[in-house]
């Protein structure tokens, strides 16, 4: 028979001190955990619905994203004569020539300056990707100064509202006007600006494209398609679209790693804090064990005992950690790519795995930190405990 | 109501430290009427408070025998022990061993917690056990809200909540004044003569020796003498 909850809820307020340094330890390892989690888990979800695995993705060999990729015009034309590129309506190939460049726009929550991708495409592109889907407003005129904005762009920076105005251009001296909003799935794209790609060729002074993107006519045979891109006649790189964007994220996955090592270094740290306390609480009750013992509680109901209490700790430190994170979840937030120089706009979400896996942690470091303290509880000798000081 | 036999055979019982053996009760016997209360008296040493836990199940016999009722204790598992020690052995410390964090009323409830009974069940026999020794206005009061004299009172009532065969009480008045010891050595001896409980208490005090029928002085591990006491009445102990 367990010892009641009361019981070990009242003893611990009883050291109060180390308890809620304890609490503030694990409170500080699940808010950290969780929101790297939902860090994690927000630029996965925004890279991996980008894409298409029926389009393909073609940059200058060597090149790692389309800012360090150009593509001449006589390669682009080259690109038609790949195999399974899907035709259009009106019988044209759908292969979208983009021009993928950067600009500083403030953010809408402090001021501080983004670098936020700028996407000069033809009309193509709009049947290439058939994510994008205007939400406000109208597609932009081509040649005329006007951009449509992706809802996340929209959302997280200054002035990217329809009507709004926002210079562009190798000195910037080009103002271009927002006349519409469009989603993309909820991908990368919703974070780029998007106009047309002449003006913003002329705009930048450009004269190449960075990337282009087909779309196939058949996605299983994108083999054959990548292959002939790669090969010798074309000699560009092509790729899924859908991996380019997987590859793009691998930068996150190493944050992630890194902040995992960390989050482990913090919680052996925590597993010493809690066998600090629980020690603590085992030494200045060892008469309290004793007389449990002899009025006939058995060892298991003890060692049971200080576990559930460290484990209450624990379990409210999480509840408090995760409090914590609920508070920057729905956010936005943005991720510069070392890849692409351009960030990512992504959703801070605390899910339901998130917090299974930080009540994980918290009872893990619970139950590790106790079992010694606890082992040591049970096994106290009765009658010395008894004993007069 | 139930009371318990004692019976001791040939105990003995050495420690040892440091490989050093430290003989402490040597070839004690000793019985126990179901119903008697029974002090125990010796100087430091004499192996008073090991007989007692020897009694209570708290620790084994280097050799003999030790029978509480119907139980042999040196052949019963520390298991066994623990759960023969929850149902027919009611303990009352010096210190009064009360947990801080718990009420009156929570603190005597404790060892039901290891009996299958209902809360109404439990509550019922609590107020009563805290009826008997005079403290049901205290029931939410913590330790630290109450005199020593009430901490034993509470101690008391926890001894006996469960109804056991026997009370062991090692110097319970041995941290209290004269008057509060005296107030509860009244109370042990309303256990004995209304409960019919057999009660076996050590204590250094002639005084609270004279509350019991039989003084039994330990020296050095064995019994001394067996002096049977002129017993004292409630009725005369408040007065």
């Amino acid at each position: 028979m367990a010892l009641p909850l009361y019981y070990n809820w009242r003893n611990l307020f009883v050291r109060k001190l180390s308890t809620m340094l304890t609490f503030a330890v694990v409170a500080v390892i699940v808010l950290v955990l969780a929101v790297l989690l939902s860090f994690a888990a927000g630029i996965r979800a925004s890279l991996a619905s980008s894409g298409s695995r029926s389009n393909i993705m073609v940059l200058k060999p060597g090149a790692t994203a389309e800012s360090t990729s150009i593509i001449l015009p006589d390669e682009i034309s080259k690109l038609v004569q790949a195999p399974h590129v899907a035709r259009g309506g009106d019988g044209r190939p759908l292969v979208s020539e983009e021009l993928c460049v950067q600009t500083s726009i403030p953010r809408s929550t402090d001021g501080t300056l983004a670098n936020v991708a700028v996407r000069g495409v033809a009309p193509v592109a709009f049947d290439v990707h058939r994510e994008v889907r205007l939400i406000e407003g109208r597609r932009f005129d081509d040649g005329a100064l006007e951009v449509i904005v992706g809802k996340a762009a929209r959302d997280r920076y200054a002035n990217l509202q329809i009507g709004g105005e926002v210079p562009l251009g190798k000195l910037s001296n080009r103002t271009y006007r927002v006349v519409g909003v469009f989603e993309a799935g909820g991908g990368a794209l919703e974070s780029e600006i998007w106009a047309g790609l002449t003006s913003i060729r002329d705009s930048f002074d450009r004269r190449f494209s960075s990337s282009a993107v087909l779309a196939l006519d058949d996605a299983v045979r994108a083999d054959e398609t990548i292959a002939a891109i790669n090969g010798p006649s074309i000699q560009l790189e092509a790729r899924r679209e859908s991996d380019y964007y997987i590859e793009l994220s691998r930068k996150t996955r190493e944050i992630v790693l890194l902040t995992s090592i960390l989050i482990g270094i913090m919680s052996i740290g925590a597993v010493f804090a809690v066998a600090n306390t629980m020690y603590a609480s085992v030494d200045g009750r060892r008469r309290e064990i004793a007389m449990l013992r002899t009025i006939g509680f058995s060892r298991g109901a003890i060692l049971t005992a200080f576990l559930i209490e460290s484990m209450l700790i624990c379990v409210v430190a999480c509840a408090a950690g995760i409090g914590g994170s609920l508070l920057l979840s729905g956010s936005r937030q943005d991720f510069l790519s070392d890849t692409t120089w351009t960030v990512l706009a992504y959703e801070l979400r605390i899910t339901g795995d998130i917090v299974v896996s930080a009540l994980g942690l918290a009872v893990v470091v619970g139950a590790v930190g106790a079992l010694a303290p606890a082992l040591r509880a049970s096994r106290i000798r009765v009658i010395e405990a008894l004993r007069k000081a | 109501m139930s009371a318990a036999e004692i019976e001791c055979i040939d105990v003995r019982k050495v420690y040892r430290k440091d490989r050093i053996a430290i003989p402490v009760l040597d070839g004690l016997n000793l019985r126990i009427a179901a119903g008697e209360f029974v002090t125990l008296m010796g100087p430091s040493g004499s192996g008073k408070s090991t007989l007692l836990h020897l009694i209570g199940g708290l620790d084994s016999p280097t050799g003999g025998s030790v029978r509480v009722g119907d139980a042999q204790l040196e052949r019963m598992s520390e298991r066994e022990l623990t759960a023969w020690r929850s149902r027919h052995v009611g303990f009352i410390f010096q210190m009064y061993h009360l947990v801080p964090v718990l009420t009156a009323a929570q603190n005597v409830e404790l060892p039901l917690l290891l009996f299958k009974m209902s809360a109404a069940e439990r509550r019922e026999r609590v107020a009563t056990a805290l009826k008997i020794v005079g403290l049901s206005d205290r029931t939410d009061h913590r330790p630290n809200q109450l005199s020593g004299g009430q901490e034993q009172r509470v101690a008391i009532a926890r001894a006996l909540v469960t109804d056991p065969d026997v009370i062991l009480a090692d110097e319970p008045t041995g941290d209290l004044d004269a008057r509060t010891s005296e107030e509860i050595l009244t109370l042990l001896n309303l256990l004995n003569t209304e409960f019919g409980k057999t009660i076996l208490m050590v204590t250094h005090d002639p005084k609270a020796a004279a509350h019991g029928q039989r003084t039994i002085h330990l020296e050095k591990g064995v019994l001394e003498r067996d002096e049977v006491m002129p017993r004292k009445t409630v009725a005369a102990a408040s007065a």
